[in-house]
């Protein structure tokens, strides 16, 4: 098969060429005519984007089954925090100027909605809005007199009436360091959204209108998950744009470097381009969406695309000279390649495949989008690269490649390989023992490895989303929202015992009225006898109707736990031991509300700012709470059953370390504080499920890494047919992973998604090298007469592909480092640093374990 | 001479009083259809289901019966109202008592038995929610006419069309209001109130009304809050009109000691 390969690229190269652009054009029309004529293609799929990282996980994963069915009973939206922040002017934010221009932006809040196709309303959710001039106020006003107002419904005019808001604010504790920072150098509002996805539009309206308000000292910001989620969808699109095209630059310009001819340099990247375009095309057209990690699929394609043509021309570049004959020396480099090219590609394409095993959908898009773009790599570059050489005008390559070797002339190439030789040949031990000494560093460095991510840490610390973050958190209590719910495990009405009862007390009643759907919970089960009886009652009139609704009305106040004093107070004891973590700025639930109702009603004195004292009271406070110009706020906090009580946690930090120290403190609460009445809490919101699907990414990257560990170890053990060059070849991989990993624990960087996907692309990456210089070494060493002669000829050609792949690939990704978003950065970084690493390990270690172990590997070979 | 300008005095006023009859001015309009919905007979009582449901179809339910008296029976004015709370349970004895006023702020108490404490809620906004419902209390007790501009829109086949636009905007939430009233009855049939961006935001609807002692009364309203998705709807039974009840019982005394006898009757 091999032959026919390569004669096929080398004796038809204009199928080639034809067949390449003709698959391309065909995958990338599939792809992008659905999207442009919506209409003509409407069975395919279009361009679909979502960079929403909840997505990390399936929509049916129970966290995100339990948080949109949460959020719907609580009527809540995702939240973006606008604040000002006034760190100059004496009274801090309590200035006329400042409240005014919270004022207006509420107002112009209020105005940022609109109707989608559908003709549903999208946008901010208007009567949710938590902002100063939304707000509303109880307060005792004088003796025996109730106010019920809206908190600052016209801005002040006056410093006294400053004076005035800032004292009610003292007073209204719910609001305290969400709306109004402690430090009074900070003030907020929330605006809750229809849909994560309209964050962006919201962010740059919200931007644009505070460009008007500048001035007297006031710094604005704009913040919440919602928000950097979706401003890095938008930016990471940007940076597809950039980054790859101008990774794709330099790779060309080092190229141009080694190998001096344009048009030949442009084959590579030729290989490259048309990878992405058919896995990406694929991609679309399959249904597949765009999310964070597929967007970075073709940065990961175009190293491993770039990395074996490197190989095709770095020894055509060296063998060319000398045959004179391109036909020759292709047929002459590529059946010398075709067997570790091969081997390398499955390789590469088992590491990122084995990325299905992750439970994390889009990390498993992104294995098989990136294993079916090293595969066409791999397909193309063995067919079109011979094939383009093959098509070039005679005279390009006139004075193409190396001169046969002298000894006067050496490039610096050279040089450098020749030392690596004599130190890996001279100092085998040591180099062997330094190796050892690096691994036991990087085992203690992996041990320091500190798990966490942080969706607004994927900024840069410079940008808007991040000042954002730093100042609103500073100073208020924070802008991360997660909530705790807790509601009962057992049912509070028993349906049977309920029917009996009444049947019994009220012999008169209308039977028809237990015609209730028997698959109902309890208290639905009750609410629907009590609307039977009402309508009964209602037409006619009959007392008895009358008096079974106060009995149905007591069992509903039975069962109404968060009225319950008892229950409250556990809400107290749990939220005051959540206050106490440095992370948690605020916690907020209905025993607050409760509190302050119970302080105004009474005296407004701070004595009453206590639960109330019994069940009556609490249930006549929610009434009175619900007296004011925002009567639902209340079912954010329960439901009208008052069965469930939604804690509202707000972190200053979204890092899931902080979210797992929650989360663990309360579980620790709760087991030496079991719950009254049977409640049982759980957390959702969109920091908790970070946290989440990180856990799961964490363990399924290293079980997908192991996996395709073991894979290929296997492979390697069959393509070298032997123990020992098997072993060999896992080494560079092998001590990649562990030092680079080792160093991000030394360097405390923290384990996150593009630091996680970087053991597979150290899988493709890595085990190249060793296969191109193993399955060479063999070969040479079976026409020498030992390993120090064979060496030297290793150190010719094989090792220089591989340094000059080093240098081709690993430099080529240095414009991600500028790029605004870490984890770009991160991955432009690490690839080089992987690159180096194993190129290093390859060509220093791996000939001195051979001199080391010499009889044992070339026990086959005769002298 | 005299005869003359006598019957042609007379034949003018016959055809003022037959187009009027005919087509009515808008101010009468609204001040017949503020007579029906509030100052029915000298006085009056009823009984309440409330029913609050929300856009999950969640229901909460209030029961209540209310007094109502009217200070000056000759013009529709001052008034005093009464609402003793039978549910829910933790409710149960809360009075809530208004005397309506036609300048100043109205005065409002309320009272918590679970407390035993009688709080004056402060005049001013009276644009809060009726106990957590949809209605608001300006909706229980009534807006001054002289608070909008009224403007006749159209006369359709039974109903007139009112346009109300406020005469001071800051405070409330609506830009205008648009009510339909019966031609004949000159009941509310419906009302929809109009946020600033010119858009329904707040729905009532008479939906069903009978005579009761001669008087159109309301049997089923509802208001729908379109920004909440919350609903709320009242029905009425057991009404009653001039029933005598003494000017005494809307007092601060009878908001600790219900009078029981006008309650469950």
């Amino acid at each position: 098969m091999q032959e026919k390969v390569i004669h096929f690229a080398i004796n038809k190269p204009k199928a080639v060429v034809r067949l390449m652009i003709l698959t391309a054009m065909i995958v990338l029309l599939g792809a992008l005519l659905p999207s442009f004529f919506p209409n003509t293609f409407s069975a395919f799929h279009t361009i679909r984007v979502d960079t929403d990282p909840e997505n990390m996980l399936p929509k049916d994963e129970p966290v995100r089954v339990f948080h949109d069915q949460m959020k719907e009973l609580m009527n809540l939206h995702e939240l973006i925090g606008v604040g000002i922040v006034n760190t100059t002017h004496e009274d801090g934010v309590y200035n006329v100027e400042t409240l005014r221009k919270i004022y207006e932006l509420a107002e112009f809040a209020k105005t940022l909605t609109w109707e989608n196709e559908e003709g549903e309303q999208e946008g901010v959710i208007e009567v949710d809005i938590m902002a100063p001039s939304t707000t509303d106020n109880i307060e005792q006003e004088s003796v025996g007199v109730v106010r019920f107002d809206w908190l600052m419904q016209t801005p002040p005019q006056n410093m006294e009436e400053v004076e005035a808001l800032k004292k009610k604010v003292s007073r209204l504790t719910y609001i305290q360091g969400m709306m109004f920072s402690e430090d009074e150098k900070a003030l907020a509002m929330t605006l809750p959204i229809s849909s994560k996805d309209v964050s962006y539009h919201i962010y740059t309206k919200l931007r644009e209108k505070i460009e008007s308000l500048q001035g007297n000292g006031d710094a604005f910001h704009v913040a919440g998950l919602p928000v950097a989620e979706d401003v890095f969808g938008v930016e990471m699109f940007l940076q597809m744009a950039i980054a790859a095209p101008a990774a794709m630059l330099v790779i060309f310009l080092l190229m141009l470097a080694f190998f001096k001819r344009v048009v030949l340099v442009i084959s590579p990247l030729i290989v490259a381009l048309v990878s992405v375009i058919i896995s990406m095309g694929l991609l679309v057209f399959t249904g597949n969406t765009i999310h964070i990690m597929s967007s970075m699929i073709p940065i990961f394609i175009m190293p491993i695309a770039v990395l074996d043509a490197v190989h095709i021309l770095s020894d055509f570049f060296e063998v060319y000279q000398s045959k004179k004959d391109r036909r020759e020396a292709l047929v002459y480099v590529m059946n010398h390649l075709f067997t570790p090219m091969l081997y390398t590609s499955i390789t590469t394409v088992i590491g990122f495949g084995a990325l299905v095993l992750t439970p994390i959908p889009p990390v498993q898009v992104f294995g098989i989008f990136v294993a079916i773009g090293v595969a066409m790599a791999w397909l193309w570059t063995i067919l079109f690269i011979p094939a383009y050489i093959m098509l070039l005008p005679g005279k390009t390559l006139e004075n193409f490649g190396q001169k046969p070797a002298s000894g006067d002339h050496r490039g610096w190439l050279d040089v450098f390989l020749s030392s690596v030789r004599k130190i890996s040949f001279n100092h085998a031990k040591a180099v062997v023992a330094s190796a050892l000494v690096l691994i036991a560093i990087s085992v203690w460095g992996i041990q320091q490895i500190v798990v966490n991510d942080n969706p607004t840490r994927w900024f840069e610390e410079d940008h808007p989303i991040r000042l954002a973050d730093t100042e609103m958190n500073k100073h208020l209590a924070g802008t991360y929202d997660t909530y705790f719910a807790l509601s009962p495990t057992n049912e509070q009405i028993d349906k049977d015992q309920v029917q009996q009862e009444l049947i019994r007390s009220y012999p008169a009643l209308d039977k028809s009225v237990f015609d209730v759907d028997p698959s109902l919970n309890g208290m639905d089960w009750l609410l629907n006898v009590e609307s039977s009886l009402d309508d009964l009652l209602f037409e006619s009139g009959d007392d008895v109707y009358d008096e079974a609704l106060n009995t149905i009305s007591d069992l509903k106040s039975d069962a109404a736990i968060f009225k319950n004093p008892e229950a409250l107070k556990y809400l107290e004891q749990l939220q005051t031991q959540l206050s106490g973590l440095d992370v948690v700025g605020k916690t907020l639930s209905v025993m607050d509300l409760q509190k302050i109702v119970n302080r105004e009603i009474y005296s407004g004195e701070d004595q009453h700012y206590v639960i109330p004292e019994n069940k009556r009271v609490a249930g006549q406070h929610y009434v009175t709470f619900q007296g004011g110009h925002r009567p639902n706020d209340l079912w954010h906090f329960t439901t009208p059953t008052y069965d469930v009580a939604n804690v509202w946690v707000l972190l200053n930090s979204g890092n899931n370390i902080d979210m797992e120290q929650v989360r663990s403190v309360t579980e620790q609460f709760m087991k030496d504080n079991p719950a009254p009445f049977g409640l049982e809490g759980k957390w959702y919101g969109l920091t908790y499920i970070n946290l989440i699907w990180q856990d799961k990414m964490v363990f399924g990257m290293l079980n997908a890494f192991l996996s395709s560990f073991a894979i290929v170890l296997v492979i390697m053990f069959f393509l070298f047919r032997s123990f020992w060059w098997g072993l060999l070849s896992m080494l560079p991989l092998s001590l990649t992973i562990i030092t680079i990993y080792g160093i991000i624990g030394i360097a405390g960087k923290e384990y996150d998604i593009p630091i996680a996907v970087l053991s597979s692309l150290s899988l493709g990456l890595a085990v190249d090298y060793a296969i191109h210089f193993l399955a060479r070494s063999r070969e040479i060493r079976k026409n020498q007469v030992s390993w120090e002669a064979a060496s030297k000829i290793v150190f010719e050609e094989p090792a220089k592909a591989i340094v000059r792949n080093v240098f081709v690939v690993g430099f080529g990704f240095i414009p991600l480092l500028f790029s605004p978003l870490v984890p770009y950065q991160t991955v432009g970084f690490f690839i080089a640093a992987i690159l180096i690493s194993a190129g290093l390990v390859t060509i220093l270690l791996l000939p001195a374990l051979i001199k080391l172990l010499e009889k044992r590997l070339f026990k086959d070979v005769k002298n | 001479m005299r005869k003359r300008l006598i019957i042609v005095h007379t034949l003018w006023l016959f055809l003022l009083l037959s187009m009027t009859g005919y087509a009515q001015s808008v101010d009468q309009i609204i001040k017949k259809a503020n007579h029906v919905a509030y100052y029915n007979g000298k006085d009056g009582r009823a009984k309440v289901q409330m029913l609050i449901k929300d856009s999950q179809g969640r229901s909460r339910k209030r029961s209540f019966t209310i007094l109502r008296k009217n200070i000056n029976t000759n013009a529709d004015g001052e008034q005093k109202f009464y609402v003793y709370f039978n549910r829910p349970t933790d409710m149960q004895g809360t009075v809530f008592l208004v005397w309506k006023k036609m300048e100043g702020d109205d005065d409002r108490w309320m009272y918590f038995p679970a407390l035993d404490l009688v709080k004056r809620i402060a005049g001013g906004d009276k644009r809060t929610s009726f106990v957590g419902s949809t209605f608001l209390y300006e909706d229980v007790s009534g807006r001054r006419l002289s608070a909008d501009k009224h403007k006749l829109l159209k006369t359709t086949g039974d109903a007139y069309v009112v346009e109300s636009v406020p005469v001071d905007k800051s405070g409330v939430k609506f830009s205008k209001y648009i009510a339909h009233v019966d031609k004949k009855s000159f009941i509310p049939l419906k009302i929809e109130y109009y946020n600033s961006k010119g858009k329904v935001y707040r729905i009532y609807e008479n939906k069903k009304w009978e005579m009761v002692q001669g008087k159109p009364t309301v049997i089923i309203s509802s208001m729908k809050d379109l920004d909440t998705g919350v609903e709320t709807y009242n029905r009425y039974t057991d009404v009653e009109y001039d029933v005598n009840i003494d000017d005494s019982i809307f007092s601060e005394r009878y908001l600790r000691k219900a009078p029981m006898e006008l309650i469950n009757y």
